[in-house]
């Protein structure tokens, strides 16, 4: 995400940049505790995602979107009250056995 | 309000020098009731009209504030009216952290285009002023 000193976004910068919109605003509608966790949550993850993959990665990015938007539809329903992150990243190997 | 103070006061220097300012206000509140009045008070507007499109000191002083905390600077860091958010070490991630922060603290909703646009502190100060000015 280091695109922000030219303000030339692609469009796909943009796509990210409105779904962390989007978690951010349905955060809002949480109360403050879950707020807060909902929000640091979401912001290690797209920060953790921003710094570990390639940004050509076109096809993981446009799936993490995809992923992205449905979780944002779940927070959204008044009866979620949180979010945690599951690492599902290639670095982490505790989640292999099932 | 503000327009009444400010044209009383720019009259001042016009009138006499013997005229006080308590009368000046006196003389301005009198003549807003007739109608004849409208010539006068219309002459200084312009001048001030200009200086209400910038940003309001205030609006930057708190965009500042909240971009600082947003940020996490450290105290001795400037931030001021031109400070570019880039420049302050934020990535396009915390731009709209930024953004939604602003939002909240004022009140109001900016819609996506035009928080691409914000790059600067007045940038943001002169969008909340204009989204501020047309919710009232």
């Amino acid at each position: 995400m280091g695109a922000s000193k030219g303000q030339r976004l692609s469009g796909m910068q943009k796509q990210v940049l409105s779904l962390y919109r989007g978690f951010l605003r349905a955060a809002r509608s949480k109360p403050t505790e879950d707020r807060r966790q909902i929000e640091s949550v979401v912001s290690a993850e797209f920060r953790r995602n921003s710094k570990q993959i390639d940004r050509k990665n076109f096809l993981y990015i446009e799936y993490l979107l995809r992923r992205g938007k449905k979780q944002l539809d779940q927070l959204k329903n008044p009866d979620t009250m949180g979010i945690s992150s599951l690492n599902v990243s290639p670095s982490q190997n505790n989640n292999a056995k099932t | 309000m503000a327009s009444i103070a400010g044209s009383s006061l720019s009259m001042q220097p016009r009138s006499t020098l013997a005229t006080t300012r308590a009368s000046g206000l006196r003389l301005i509140s009198f003549m807003n009731q007739g109608r004849n009045s409208l010539s006068f008070s219309l002459r200084p507007t312009p001048a001030r009209l200009r200086i209400s499109c910038a940003a309001k000191p205030e609006t930057v002083d708190k965009v500042c504030e909240i971009v600082r905390k947003q940020l996490a600077l450290p105290s001795d860091k400037p931030v001021t009216g031109e400070s570019k958010f880039s420049d302050l070490g934020a990535d396009s991630l915390d731009t709209v952290e930024i953004v939604m922060g602003l939002e909240e603290e004022f009140g109001i909703t900016v819609e996506e285009d035009n928080a691409s646009t914000i790059s600067t502190v007045d940038d943001a100060a002169a969008l909340i002023d204009k989204l501020c000015s047309e919710k009232a």
